[in-house]
């Protein structure tokens, strides 16, 4: 434990002259399960893909796992697993085709990647129906398999962006098991979310997001005791609310 | 390690039942009713027997060009007989000539008859050629005893209107069959796969290869097929099987490697098919699709400007001469577009992502 998997440095996106994020400072160690709570719009899957070289900041420094992943993406890249937000797979393709196809991009293959494929698809719950194509897969299902295309070549930094949206609390309780399982195997987490219960159960730290910046960022425990002194009967729910208001979320004001 | 890449996709591009339906059905169809709807003029232009004209000169016309144009006439079939007096319909009527040539000083006038309907575009056909003949050889100060290189007016092979149809629509559609690849492209930007190629350690080059050759591959399988359904359907003779076989691949492959840079410039479907249609209606209609390209009367560099000209005329040539000069030059001008749509697709593609948003 100790090293510091992520450090991001005055972070800046802007779209249009309007920071998305806004100097984002973040510091994730090694081991931890880090939580992002915001509410719709915040930038969570904007700085998400500025860590994962998708979108170029548009200031500020990202150390990821000792390298920039924009000018040293070679060698770091391929120690990160991320799982989009989108279900970024292809419905044409059965589903261990979707898996061998995305793993194979991490320079795996012959028999290691049939064994790869066929760990993730066991690791979410698909391996009986791997024969089915993804098109046919229910909400849930599709939301595994998204899961499984990004964990063959074993990362060391998961990056999940919310990855239980409109799924039900069965297939949610199982997604959430997993990424415990996968940290406890050794894996970093992000874990970008707003729910929650969600990230009150597995997170170890919480950062919550509001409007491109973090504006609180500790334990569960630290963040209600931020809120409301000593009084332990607060939930997190209340603390989001508290912290990030009540206005309606994507609007434009 | 992009084997497994070009193995999916493959799959993907197979399993878009509806553009490899396209594929398959598009050319048959096309050539069942085109060849059917030429199939009189081609015919008849085909058994075209010598026949005989008349030509009249205006005081100040060039003596030289036309006693050179009359021996080139009588090689090809075409008997010339100076008819210096009258009404011009009622010399043709009486002496039951195809058709009727007034030399001038400035260029010349071709009048034709309604009964020799054919003999008459042979005729038009015919002077365009030796006119342009004349002028090179004028050009080139040759101004005495002009002859006009036979050779050169081998221009008539017979080449009926199925062949013609069933092979210039197997090339029409080599061009811009890469639109089943839309399906793959379209799903990738759709649902944010791009996103997961760019958090992974593949190059743009392999990128593009990783469309390319499984899109070449499904391609030229399915224009396999429909070649040889519509071989036989309709009976259609190619030439040289290999070569000619050679000559289309090599087409598909720049067909695709234009779409694809199309793709990778405007990053938009919608655009890409259109700009992919405009540019291949545009080679063809200059390059013999629409209209047959012996009797088009096009500017030489616009056809020559046209891939699709070089790769009917080299194709048809060889169905019914068994030879063509346009062999080598179409094979050079595909590879020519596919070696650089490829690298401007590569090249789009990388600042694009280096670039994005
Ligand atoms: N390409 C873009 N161009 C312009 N604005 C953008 C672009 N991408 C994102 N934004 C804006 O940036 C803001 C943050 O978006 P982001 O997707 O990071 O939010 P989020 O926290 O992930 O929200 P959600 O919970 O809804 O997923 C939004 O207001 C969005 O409109
Ligand atoms: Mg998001």
């Amino acid at each position: 434990m100790g090293g510091i998997v992520l450090k991001t440095t005055d972070l800046t996106k802007k779209y249009n002259n309007k920071a998305v994020v806004d100097n984002l400072n973040i510091e994730i160690k090694q081991g931890e399960i880090f939580g992002l709570l915001g509410p719709n719009g915040a930038g969570k899957s904007t700085t998400m893909n500025m860590i994962c070289s998708i979108v170029r900041p548009t200031a500020g420094e990202i150390e990821l796992l000792g390298k920039n992943p924009w000018k040293q993406k070679k060698e770091v890249i391929h120690k990160v697993g991320y799982i989009p937000q989108e279900l970024a797979v292809h419905g044409n393709l059965k589903a261990w085709e979707n898996v061998e196809l995305f793993t194979s991009l991490y320079g795996i293959k012959g028999e290691q990647l049939k064994k790869a494929v066929n760990e993730s698809l066991e690791y979410v719950g698909l391996l009986e129906r791997k024969q089915e194509f993804a098109k046919n897969f229910s909400g849930g299902m599709k939301r595994r398999l998204n899961i499984a295309c990004a964990i063959g070549h074993h990362p060391e930094l998961l990056i999940f962006d919310e990855p239980t949206v409109g799924i039900d609390p069965q297939s949610r309780n199982f997604i959430l098991d997993k990424i415990k399982e996968s940290n406890k195997r050794g894996a970093t987490v992000i874990y970008t979310s707003h729910y929650m219960e969600e990230v009150e159960a597995i997170c170890t730290r919480i950062a919550i997001m509001d409007n491109g910046k973090v504006i609180a960022c500790g334990t569960s425990e630290e963040l209600k005791r931020l809120v409301n002194g000593d009084d332990e009967h607060i939930t997190l729910e209340e603390v989001f609310l508290t912290l990030t208001g009540k206005k309606l979320r994507d609007y434009t004001e | 390690m992009i084997r497994y890449l070009i193995k999916n996709n493959f799959k993907l591009m197979f399993r878009n039942t509806w553009s490899i339906v396209v594929m398959l059905l598009g050319p048959i169809l096309v050539i069942a009713v085109l060849s059917s709807a030429f199939t009189e003029l081609m015919k008849s232009y085909e058994g075209v027997d010598e026949f005989s004209v008349g030509y009249r000169l205006q005081e100040a016309a060039d003596g030289h060009m036309i006693e050179s144009a009359k021996a080139a006439g009588e090689e090809a079939g075409i008997l010339f007989y100076e008819y210096p007096e009258g009404d011009i319909q009622d010399v043709m009527e009486k002496n039951e000539l195809a058709g009727f040539v007034e030399f001038s000083e400035d260029g010349y006038v071709v009048y034709k008859s309604g009964d020799y309907e054919v003999e008459g575009i042979t005729l038009e056909y015919f002077m365009h050629r030796a006119m342009q003949e004349g002028v090179n050889a004028v050009l080139r100060m040759e101004e005495q005893d002009v002859t006009l290189p036979v050779t050169e007016l081998e221009f008539m092979p017979a080449v009926d209107s199925v062949d013609y149809y069933g092979i210039i629509y197997i090339v029409y559609f080599c061009w811009c069959c890469s639109i089943c690849a839309t399906g793959v492209l379209g799903n990738e930007k759709k649902y944010g796969i791009v996103r997961r190629f760019q958090v992974s350690n593949i190059s743009e080059t392999q990128n593009y290869l990783s469309k390319f050759i499984p899109l070449t591959l499904v391609v030229s399988v399915a224009m396999a097929v429909t070649t040889g359904i519509t071989i036989l359907l309709f009976d259609i003779h190619w030439g040289n099987p290999i070569l000619s076989a050679f000559l289309v691949f090599m087409m598909i492959m720049a067909g695709n490697a234009l779409s694809l840079m199309l793709y990778n410039i405007s990053d938009n479907l919608v655009i890409t098919v259109i700009m992919l249609f405009m540019v291949v209606w545009f080679m063809g209609f200059f390059g013999g699709s629409f209209e047959t390209y012996m009797f088009s009367s096009w500017p030489d560099l616009l056809k020559q400007l046209s891939p699709i000209y070089h790769g009917n005329r080299a194709l048809v040539e060889l169905s019914c001469m068994g030879k063509s000069d346009y062999v080598a030059g179409s094979l050079l001008y595909s590879l020519a577009v596919t070696v650089i749509c490829s690298v401007i697709a590569i090249m789009a593609g990388s600042i694009r992502k280096r670039g994005r948003a």
